[in-house]
């Protein structure tokens, strides 16, 4: 189908759902917005703003000061403006990510499009998040922004969207690397044919001088809207120190709320550093394809990052119908579907399970958990062996592994 | 369970000492002992006045020197165990019976230390505090009341409890009681000095004791004791007992003074024991009143309560019945520890089930942090004559680390009580003006209100797993970085499969 004329019926069908009225309040549910994402503290912050009290006095507000500012002067959060800037949002990201996919592609326009919208708009990771108003939305649209304008080599608008995204999210930070390289390197596909770094790394100073420049802007403007410089161990401080362990998809809750006190510093520590140990390797590894870099780092994010949703592991799931040519080379497609599949029915019936009837207790939603990072790490191990199993090629009678 | 009321039943018993502090070294004591048979509101007497503080021979010394040092002007203490049931009893002479320890501070200015170092000093082990200006608050509301309390309570009196009127005070028997509470009260007063006030409330069940179901009792009934003498160094000392409207009691022995109201029996010239007793001869057993035609006792009517079976989400309602025909303007101050997070924007109000949130306006809020502070917040409400007020407010339950569960994580944890102030009464009008209009319908104008507490249910986790989640979470992460650190560092081997079992390496 024409992708003009695909695309906006696909909006048109987000749309749709956005304003039906769902019989489930999805804004609350654990899996859907975590305490950095939800909408409905998003609310109580704006009100207690507007009321001239402090939201980061107290606990439950770790939204960013930007977001504050956005939504108490230049749109309000209104039952009919809230859908519309949700989807609009959705439709930007898949929209970006078509671009992302005719640039690697190098054409203007291709067959697939329509279907790669689909997958974005579609994924039912992504538009639950959405219906649930979660601003990890908002996140993945500014994610993907900044990989298509890294694409382009438009490298002002990529930094300043980065920027942007580390000031919703702190483990953004983390793919700050490749996108600096992909800015210098392009999104073209040389995955079947390595080649080293093909820029100057000396080039990427000058890039980083100007994230940190858009950085420092944006945090002196949330210094400005909040007030103060509590917003800083607030929103940021979260993702380090894990003040709230309300219960989410990921790892770390349930293993933070069960450590003793005088062990929660070191490990801690570890969580975080865990995350960084990724990040250089990886680009490293897939120096010829930073693009495919960027993906692995967001798919790694999503298993291991302090406060996921289920949007993260979407975003993920969804940027690999960008890389078809690795499809063949998936080890065991078929068992990341059914562990997938697995998961996303056990999450929400455990978790379920134990808030809300009280029959189960925490270890079932834990469980539940401990599957879906399986799923991930599984669907990641298939990505990181398809992209390197892609340059080594076909040889009729021999068979390729790895020692 | 018994339906209607059963306040004919239960007995006031008010014990006020007071101690003051005299210019000269005349320090003054009075006690008093009030009872009456519920049904019938009245305000207890107040206490005498006096001056500085030279000389500790009637002044508890430990409670002087804690006064002095955090330079402490006003201070209420009250520690009370029971819900104190407002339709049934009306208002209690003490107006602090919220369940719990509760604590209210004045702090003077122009102390050596700030005043919040000598409100840390000075709370102890009290761990909720809020701090609006000078005033300090503190609600402890699972803090249970035993003889342990009791006795250094009795400590401060002069006689302890070896004479006087505190000699009733049988722990088995008071503790036994359906609400009991103790307060300390320390004011300074302008023309006087420093009065500090020790009372004991507690309300009693003679039916319950009764082998007859009969209401009548006695000193000894109730307390299993009598009173000896007076305190010797009391300048007074009395009881006085309410009297019932209908006519059919006696009371024995006779009283010093009595009136259609009163019976006063005066103690300090006694030297004989004393036991107050009132019987009703001619009935045979209680006839519990029925509850449908009850006027209200109180001027408001309230009830709190956390709905919703989820343990991540709940609804606060709060459901305030105003029984006078007058509109009432009262203030409503909410601590709310953290282990219950309310979203303000949430609030809406509802009257007789229409939608009116003009009806509360929010005086101050201070958020709640987790681990340190809860959250406070002040509003005033107006409540139209005659009608019933809702409050509903969503509410999310956090979820606490292993080590921060109590014992009994299954329990719940208290949440304090919330405390309506009434402070007007009419369209606008304050308290005196229309003090007819309330003494009209009921006696006395509007009184602070306590809520019960609440028992918020916090999800936990599995108390026998920390070492289970710990290797199991690690091995998933594990599993997962060693696979993807092998996949990034491994060589790839083309093997020959047909044939042999030979490798070539490319």
């Amino acid at each position: 189908m024409d992708f003009r004329v695909a695309f906006p019926t696909l909006v048109a069908g987000r749309f749709l759902l956005a304003f039906a009225p769902l019989p489930v309040s999805l804004k609350d549910d654990h899996l859907l917005a975590s305490p950095l994402t939800s909408y409905s503290r998003l609310q109580e912050g704006i009100y207690l703003f507007q009321n001239g009290i402090d939201p980061y006095s107290g606990g439950s507000f770790r939204h960013s000061p930007l977001l504050l500012s956005l939504f108490s002067t230049v749109v309000p959060l209104t039952r009919y403006t809230t859908p519309l800037l949700w989807t609009a949002s959705d439709a930007i990201a898949a929209w970006a990510l078509v671009r992302i996919w005719r640039l690697r592609q190098n054409v203007r326009e291709s067959q697939r499009d329509g279907l790669i919208a689909a997958l974005y708009l579609f994924n039912p990771y992504l538009f639950l998040s959405s219906l649930a108003f979660s601003t990890s939305t908002l996140e993945n649209t500014l994610q993907l922004l900044s990989l298509m304008f890294a694409s382009r080599g438009h490298s002002s608008a990529s930094l300043l969207a980065l920027a942007f995204h580390v000031q919703l999210s702190l483990p953004a930070i983390l793919i700050l690397l490749p996108v600096l390289l992909l800015n210098l390197s392009g999104p073209a596909s040389h995955l079947a044919l390595p080649r080293p770094f093909p820029a100057n790394l000396r080039n990427t100073l000058p890039l980083l001088g100007e994230f940190v420049a858009y950085s420092l802007v944006l945090s002196c403007a949330a210094t400005l809207a909040c007030g103060n410089f509590a917003w800083i161990e607030k929103t940021w401080g979260a993702s380090l120190l894990l003040p709230d362990l309300t219960p989410n998809p990921g790892l770390w809750w349930y293993f933070f709320t069960e450590m003793f006190d005088h062990f929660r510093p070191f490990f801690l520590m570890v969580f975080s550093v865990h995350l960084l140990m990724y990040v250089v390797p990886i680009c490293i590894k897939f120096q010829h394809d930073l693009l495919y870099a960027s993906f692995l780092l967001v798919g790694i994010f999503a298993t291991f990052k302090a406060y996921p949703t289920l949007s993260d592991p979407g975003l993920f799931l969804s940027m690999m119908a960008l890389f078809p040519e690795t499809f063949p080379y998936f080890r065991h497609p078929i068992v990341t579907a059914l562990l997938h599949i697995h998961a996303s029915l056990l999450l929400p019936l455990f978790h379920s399970l134990w808030l809300t009837q009280g029959t189960g207790n925490a270890n079932f939603f834990y469980a539940s958990t401990l599957v879906f990072g399986m799923a991930n790490g599984a669907a990641l191990l298939d990505a990181i062996w398809a992209g390197l199993r892609i340059a080594v090629g076909e040889k009729k009678g021999y068979e390729v592994v790895q020692e | 369970m018994q339906l209607g009321w059963r306040s004919n039943l239960y007995f006031l018993l008010g014990l006020y000492f007071s101690q003051v502090l005299a210019a000269n070294p005349a320090e003054r004591f009075d006690e008093e002992l009030t009872l009456r048979p519920l049904r019938d509101g009245k305000n207890p007497e107040t206490l005498d006045n006096d001056d500085d503080p030279q000389h500790y021979t009637l002044f508890p010394l430990a409670l002087g020197q804690i006064l002095r040092e955090y330079a402490v002007t006003e201070l209420h203490l009250s520690l009370n165990a029971g819900n104190w049931n407002y339709d049934r009893w009306g208002y209690p002479d003490e107006p602090g019976v919220g369940t719990g320890a509760e604590l209210w501070v004045w702090m003077g200015d122009g102390a050596s230390a700030t005043v919040d170092q000598r409100w840390q000093g000075l709370q102890g082990s009290l761990p909720n505090w809020t701090a609006p200006h000078q005033l300090r608050h503190a609600t402890l509301p699972s803090e249970h009341v035993c003889t342990e309390n009791l006795t250094p309570f009795l400590k401060l009196l002069p006689c302890k409890s070896l004479s006087g009127i505190a000699s009733l005070l049988n722990p088995h028997r008071v503790f036994d009681a359906d609400w009991h509470g103790l307060g300390v009260h320390v004011r300074y007063r302008e023309d006087a000095g420093v009065e500090v006030r020790l009372a004991f409330q507690a309300v009693f069940d003679p039916i319950r004791s009764s082998p007859d179901k009969r209401r009548d009792w006695s000193l000894r009934s109730i307390f299993d004791r009598t009173v000896g003498k007076a305190c010797p160094v009391a300048r007074s000392s009395e009881i006085h007992v309410e009297l019932p409207r209908e006519q059919s009691y006696t009371l024995v022995p006779d009283p010093s003074v009595i009136n259609d109201r009163h019976a006063t029996y005066v103690l300090v010239d006694r030297h004989e024991a004393l036991d107050v007793a009132m019987a009703w001869p001619g009935e045979p057993a209680f006839q519990y009143p029925l509850g449908s035609a009850a006027t209200p006792l109180t001027h408001l009517s309230v009830q709190r309560t956390l709905k919703g079976s989820s343990q991540s989400d709940a609804k606060l309602s709060v459901i305030i019945t105003n029984n006078l025909p007058v509109q009432i303007q009262t203030g409503y101050l909410e601590t709310m520890p953290w282990l219950a997070q309310f979203y303000l924007h949430t609030l809406r109000v509802y009257s007789d089930g229409h939608s009116r949130d003009d009806l509360s306006s929010i005086v101050s809020y201070t958020p709640p942090e987790p681990h340190s502070r809860p959250a406070l917040l002040q509003a005033v409400l107006t409540l139209p004559p005659s009608s019933t007020v809702q409050l509903t407010m969503d509410v999310w339950k956090p979820f606490l680390r292993y080590t921060e569960h109590p014992p009994d994580a299954q329990r719940g944890w208290d949440l304090p009580p919330a405390v309506l102030v009434p402070f007007s009464l009419g369209g606008g009008a304050t308290l005196d003006q229309n003090a007819s209009l309330a003494a009209a319908a009921l006696r006395g104008p509007p009184r602070r209100i306590y809520t019960p507490v609440l028992l918020v249910d916090l999800a936990t986790p599995d108390f026998s797993m920390p070492y289970n989640v710990i290797i199991m979470s690690c091995t998933l992460i594990a599993l997962l970085f060693g696979s993807v650190f092998n996949l990034l560092t491994r060589k790839f081997v083309v093997v020959r499969i047909a044939g042999g079992a030979t490798s070539d390496l490319t």
